[in-house]
């Protein structure tokens, strides 16, 4: 690229704009070349953590486990409720939204995993599945920013990595560069008319390419490169695909925002997003309630998700998680309190679905962890470490998951080969 | 030798390649990394007293007159609270939920318990404490102390979020930090080893010795998760006393508070160190959270660890352990590395490390003659040193307010453009605190906030006068704002935006908001 910034900016920018010629499209073209098969034939990871920890037995119901039905006689949900999988495990029926995807084998979910710590605390356990260093507290970055780090090969765009909220979270800090946007029409300087922001935009732009080099200078060069990338990416004129509705609330926005950034091929490689309100402890519900509709409005946005993107979903993985499962037996107020380990799901085409993987303990008291809980037979590192080797293409592991090494013999074959 | 001649030698030592610095620049460097930047002509009247002078009334805090400061602080109700009165609160807002959460499982509404929110004083607290610190940053005479409080809250980290230290950590700002941020580090190792804030964070209030049993099972320290709420139920509460040593309070303590994670120690000297603090814990809410060792809780058996023996000396143990902690080498040398790179360089020079460690032996971990050593070595004065270290979103803000002679308002404004730029004070969860380099605070979402925050703060600038006259409003926002060091290039881009702006304010408005958003005010 031949065709430097400072030229752009002294050119005055907006003619260049006008034709289509600005250094944020040959950019753009440049990524876009780079890879075979066109500009989405890269791979794609969307993340959302499930704040609060799931119920994984009310999510993916072992409804073939009478064990099940003995320890939940208020909040089980009854075998007829249940969305048959495999004939003992079945979805709740709120995320029916997502059957189809079982049926055509690009959904898969994971039981008992979870964190080889046994801590039962939000905090701590949340913190170690973002920092990926069970029961180690002090590890600055989180494991997304590390594999950032060490694979740099879309290095070119600053939408490599986005978490969609206010703030950065743990999981994605560090050292590699990483946005954090609370909302894409948004997202840049906040002054209300275009003219006006443009302006001001291409002033804060002159300002730092006199910045000369280092991080000041190259980082306000990729958050302005950001800036245009969307305004060509139009955020406000974006419609799904054709009759997909994504459900109403933060969720479906988000989920929304995300396939948006996709479709506008602008790097997006990670994804991150938080989604409340699974903690729980009081009046959980069975087949209706309160986590109930929380699951609906997941089935829904994620099946949107999935329809919005279309034939791109073949690229993308979407992957749930939370920090522990829920006790097996419901408690004193109809819920359920903190327990070990969970279910997560998995879709989009690289996934090999239709299968629920990992190896399942068996509810029986002698079978659970502490006598009470689901145990862990999937260590949830040897599920990240396979999406990210054999999805995204990490190259080392070791360096992610510091202290721990995944190892190939160790994944569930959640990715088709 | 007077310190003002060691200023000046410093300053002609230096290897400055370009011209001299003035004193001017000098004070305009201190009050940049001592203080929370120079206020509107505050570079001036700084070398018109002395440099070094200043940073000696700066050590000197207690003799500096802070009545402004006090007055504001008597908005903050929060510091008319002492711990118990607060842990009854917490106590009582806990028995509330626990009412509404049966409640909402007998009739099945749990619409009432989302609408009380019982716990909402406790986030209000938060927020509260997060604004007194904004105050105290941008109005204290006595900047360096706010300075250290900052440095050493943030190296004793405790996370607001967690459970019982919602009520606890005011109580830790104000009587664990505060009174020794510029005496003694042995004083501060252990106060924060006795504070119930961090002996909740760091789980060491759970930490007994395998097999030991409380007295009196109805008053145990088994319900201790149940009185501070750790929103798990009875049941399970039950099922979850601590029947063993807790691992994370020594860990933390030898990696980060002292010896640093090269220090040199093993897993095992995690241990024989965690055993020694079995029975360091809190008293319940209903008396008052303080600290209680409990004896039943402390593992008797000998323990070998640093080269030293422990034996059945009960809480004694833990002090002899954080005396010898506070003076050994390796803890010498990574608080004082730590300290360099706060004051000096994100990746500070041997010389001022080991300037600072001398001063520490020489005088058993005084802070004020660690400090005074790091402010009169050549690094903390070399052109290397000056305007390279990138101020923190905490440092941004408030000195954008101080330049700008914003006075700081009781509203939560600041403090959540703090929180928005990606360092919501207290709010760090993990042990570490957040991180003093560039490479964590610069990325390009931040950048765009830091400069929306500029043109929001540029509104309420008052320091700088209207003036019609572009060169002059720019030349005027070059010495209020950067005490004169704005780059030529800065000056044109901010006046070639002016070009057609008639209106003084709007003019005024938009170089001071480029100005604090541009790349010279992100620098100190």
């Amino acid at each position: 690229m031949t065709i430097s910034r400072r030229v752009f900016v002294k050119a005055g920018g907006l003619t260049l704009v006008s034709l289509g010629m600005d250094p944020l499209f040959l950019a753009r073209a440049a990524f876009a070349a780079r890879r075979p098969g066109g500009p989405s034939a890269h791979s794609i990871l969307v993340c959302l953590f499930q704040r609060g920890a799931v119920d994984g037995l009310n999510m993916i119901v072992p409804h073939g486990e009478p064990a099940y039905y003995q320890e939940r006689p208020r909040i089980a949900v009854p075998a007829a409720d249940v969305v048959d999988l495999d004939g003992h495990f079945g979805l709740h029926p709120s995320l029916a939204p997502l059957k189809e995807l079982w049926d055509n084998k690009s959904l898969a979910a994971i039981h008992a995993i979870g964190s080889p710590d046994g801590t039962r605390s939000h905090f701590d356990a949340q913190d170690y599945m973002e920092s990926g260093t069970p029961g180690v507290k002090s590890t600055g970055d989180g494991w997304m920013n590390r594999y950032c780090q060490h694979d740099r090969e879309h290095e070119d765009t600053p939408f490599r990595a986005v978490a969609f909220g206010p703030q950065l979270p743990r999981i994605l800090a560090g050292s590699a560069p990483s946005l954090a946007i609370d909302d894409l029409q948004a997202f840049g300087l906040r002054v209300p008319q275009e003219a006006a922001r443009d302006r001001l935009t291409r002033a804060f732009e002159e300002l730092y390419d006199g910045a000369g080099t280092g991080l000041l200078a190259s980082s306000s060069r990729e958050g302005f490169e950001a800036v245009q990338m969307l305004k060509r990416a139009d955020p406000s004129q974006y419609r799904p695909a054709a009759g997909v509705e994504y459900p109403q609330g933060r969720l479906g926005k988000t989920l929304l925002q995300i396939a948006q950034l996709i479709k506008a091929d602008v790097g997006l490689e990670i994804a991150f997003a938080d989604c409340s309100g699974w903690d729980t402890h009081v009046n959980q519900g069975s087949s209706e309630g309160q986590l109930s509709a929380r699951l609906r409005e997941l089935g829904l946005a994620l099946a949107a998700f999935n329809h919005d993107l279309g034939e791109r979903m073949r690229n993308v993985v979407v992957l749930t998680m939370s920090e522990f499962g829920r006790t097996i037996r419901e408690n004193g107020n109809s819920g359920t309190d903190h327990g070990h380990a969970t279910a997560m799901l998995a879709l989009g085409g690289p996934v090999n679905g239709g299968r629920v993987l990992g190896r399942w303990p068996g509810l029986s008291v002698e079978q659970r962890f502490e006598g009470r809980d689901v145990a862990v037979t999937t260590d949830f590192r040897d599920l990240f470490g396979e999406i990210l080797a054999r999805h995204l293409g990490a190259t080392d592991l070791g360096t992610v998951f510091p202290g721990y090494t995944p190892s190939p013999a160790q994944f569930l074959g959640a990715i088709r080969a | 030798m007077p310190l003002s001649l060691i200023a000046t030698l410093c300053l002609l030592t230096s290897q400055a390649p370009g011209p001299i610095p003035t004193p001017r620049d000098s004070a305009f460097h201190a009050l940049n990394r001592l203080a929370y930047g120079a206020r509107p002509g505050e570079a001036d009247s700084v070398a018109r007293f002395g440099v070094m002078r200043w940073i000696e009334r700066q050590l000197d805090a207690d003799h500096v007159d802070d009545s402004h400061v006090a007055e504001r602080e008597r908005e903050f109700k929060i510091l008319d609270y002492n711990r118990a009165d607060l842990a009854g609160r917490y106590r009582d807002a806990t028995r509330e939920r626990q009412r509404l959460q049966r409640e909402a499982a007998a009739t099945g509404d749990s619409t009432r318990m989302r609408d009380a929110r019982p716990m909402q004083e406790f986030r209000e607290l938060g927020g509260e404490l997060q604004q007194l610190a904004i105050v105290r940053a941008a109005l204290s005479e006595r900047q360096l102390r706010e300075v250290m409080v900052d440095f050493w809250t943030n190296h004793f980290n405790v996370f607001v979020g967690k459970g019982a230290d919602r009520f606890l950590l005011p109580s830790y700002i104000e009587e664990t930090i505060r009174p020794r941020a510029l005496g003694r580090f042995e004083d501060l190792v252990i106060a924060t080893a006795e504070s119930p804030a961090m002996l909740f964070y760091l789980d060491n209030a759970q930490s007994v010795a395998p097999g030991s049993v409380p007295p009196q099972q109805r008053r145990s320290l088994f319900s201790l998760r149940r009185r501070f709420g750790m929103n798990e139920m009875p049941e399970q509460r039950r099922q979850r006393r601590p029947t063993g040593i807790n691992e994370n309070y020594a860990r933390e303590l030898l990696e980060l508070h002292t010896l640093g994670v090269d220090g040199g120690y093993t897993q095992q000297d995690i241990i024989e160190v965690a055993r020694i603090f079995t029975g360091w814990s809190i008293e319940p809410p209903e008396r008052g959270s303080g600290f209680v060792f409990r004896d039943w809780a402390h593992d008797r058996g000998e323990k070998h660890v640093f080269g030293l023996t422990f034996k059945d000396d009960g809480k004694d143990e833990g002090i002899r352990l954080l005396k010898s902690l506070a003076s050994e080498h390796a803890t010498m040398h990574h608080v004082s590395a730590k300290l360099c790179a706060r004051f000096v360089a994100d990746d500070p020079p041997d010389g001022c490390i080991d300037a600072a460690v001398a001063a520490w032996q020489k005088t058993g971990g005084d802070i004020r003659a660690v400090l005074r050593a790091i402010f009169t070595s050549p690094d903390f004065w070399s052109a290397q040193a000056v305007r390279s270290k990138v101020k923190t979103p905490f440092e941004f803000v408030v000195s954008a307010v101080r330049a700008t002679g914003v006075e700081p308002d009781d509203t939560p404004r600041l403090a959540q453009l703090v929180a928005r730029l990606g360092e919501p004070l207290y709010q760090q969860p993990a042990p570490t605190g957040y991180a003093e380099t560039e490479a964590h605070w610069v990325n390009s979402g931040a950048l765009l906030a830091r400069m929306n925050a500029a043109m929001g703060i540029a509104k309420d600038c008052s320091s700088i006068p209207a003036n019609a006259d572009h060169t002059q409003l720019v030349d005027m926002i070059d010495q209020q704002l950067l005490a004169g060091t704005m780059s030529a290039h800065t000056k044109s881009v901010i006046l070639e935006q002016l070009t057609d702006v008639t209106d003084p304010v709007q003019a005024r408005a938009l170089a001071v908001g480029l100005a604090l958003g541009g790349p010279d005010f992100q620098k100190q």
